[in-house]
């Protein structure tokens, strides 16, 4: 791991903690060529400066699009800078969205985004005032169903994206559920996935920047210009809501990016004060702390029954489980 | 030969040609085609690909073709292994021509 490391460094690049696999070729004992996958995303993909032009990168790339298809996993992107998106090009890659001059982000089919988008349309609800708001539910509770209810009181339908990625302690499809039940109440309301092109490993860029104030800039400028650009016009959203992040540095930042960017794209950001439960700010990380304690009492003072029906039924079991394993 | 899953054949090496075939909802054949000598070849290329097809039997497929100037030969080798891929056949009993 240490050879592979120091070769991306001499590339300018780092290597990121979440890496799944990782090859690289060698000339004796020196690495000429390098490339990495964590989920659907290509990363770290770079040759030595003596061995440019000589077709390392599409060994590595061929090798990296086989290994991810024994995986199951035949829907690919990466990031790369702008002067360098012509490279992968050259391999099937295919630009879905470009921020200013620092990234680029590409995938291997030449429908994607638009097969997504299509897709997505067919959910459009005719009005005048159309919300989505974006948000993990890890799990829902009674903050998120505030949110929901504001806008769906303010509105004439809300499209509500769950995050897709599994990486969340509740797996995605109970999340969901959670949401679908606790929303039933409201007939303005529809429940999305989020899919690859809302918040993912996907449209979050990571490794060729440093500062990682850096990074999540360029994340978010990334996702937003996506959601302006495709995912709004396909709905027709004219708002966007999100909660107000005191404690977390990174949505806090893209919040205010929603804020400067969704303006611009005649999309109205509506940042909500959160809602509390004895002055302390309702969220899904307190009901996890709770659970961990099992403290059952606390827990149903912030989630709706749904929520509280399910976090007490065998199936939450599992989950409750690795809770209580992370230290 | 019905194709069921998403195959694979070929690297992105010069001389090369990697292609995918995979399920069409859709009816027909969708070929998706990038090659270095598009210009000069693509229509060969698609002929050479609708051809095979035909021989193969397959009627519904999306096939994506990245192409780094492979011969017909290899074109053709490249296509009917992704295709019994796609299709989930293992053992094929490959006839002499």
């Amino acid at each position: 791991m240490k050879i592979f490391s120091d070769f991306l460094r001499l590339r300018d690049l780092e290597m990121d903690n979440d890496i799944d696999y990782a090859i690289v070729l060698e000339e004796g004992i020196k690495v000429i060529a390098s490339g990495a996958m964590s989920g659907p995303v290509l990363k770290c993909i770079a040759v030595d400066k003596e061995h440019e032009g000589e077709g390392f990168i599409g060994r590595i790339v061929t090798y990296l699009l086989l290994k991810a298809h024994h995986e199951g996993i035949n829907h690919l992107f990466l990031f790369t800078s702008p002067h360098n998106a012509f490279i992968f090009r050259e391999f099937g890659f295919h630009e879905i969205s470009k921020v200013d001059e620092t990234a680029v982000l590409m995938e291997n089919t030449l429908h994607g985004l638009s097969d997504f988008i299509d897709e997505l349309s067919r959910k459009k609800v005719e009005g005048k005032k159309i919300a989505s708001i974006v948000m993990n539910c890890n799990p829902f509770t009674l903050g998120h169903l505030y949110l929901i209810e504001r806008a769906a009181s303010e509105n004439d339908h809300v499209h509500v994206f769950i995050l897709d990625e599994n990486r969340s302690l509740f797996p995605t499809e109970i999340r969901i559920e959670l949401v679908k039940k606790g929303t039933k109440h409201l007939n303005n309301v529809t429940v999305h996935h989020s899919g690859y092109y809302i918040i993912s490993a996907a449209t979050f860029p990571s490794y060729f920047l440093k500062e990682s104030k850096k990074i999540v800039d360029t994340h978010g400028r990334m996702d937003l210009k996506i959601f302006c650009n495709h995912i709004a016009p396909a709905l027709s959203v004219t708002c966007r809501y999100a909660g107000e992040e005191p404690l977390c540095e990174v949505t806090s930042h893209y919040n205010s990016l929603m804020k400067e960017l969704l303006p611009a794209a005649g999309i109205e950001a509506k940042i909500i004060r959160r809602k509390e439960n004895k002055n302390k700010p309702i969220s899904a990380s307190l009901v996890r702390e709770y659970l961990k304690a099992e403290d059952f009492k606390n827990i149903q003072k912030i989630v709706p029954p749904s929520t509280m029906k399910f976090l007490k039924s065998e199936a939450a079991e599992p989950v409750i489980r690795k809770i209580k394993g992370q230290i | 030969m019905r194709i069921v899953k998403t195959g694979i054949a070929g690297t992105l090496e010069s001389s090369d040609v990697m292609i995918t075939v995979r399920e069409n909802t859709a009816k027909g054949i969708k070929i998706e085609l990038q090659s270095i000598v598009e210009k000069q070849f693509g229509k060969q290329i698609h002929r050479v690909i609708n051809e095979k097809m035909g021989e193969l039997g397959i009627e519904d497929a999306i096939i994506s073709i990245n192409d780094k100037g492979a011969l017909d030969c290899t074109i053709k080798a490249r296509l009917e292994a992704a295709s019994y891929r796609a299709a989930g056949i293992q053992h094929v009993r490959w006839e002499e021509k």
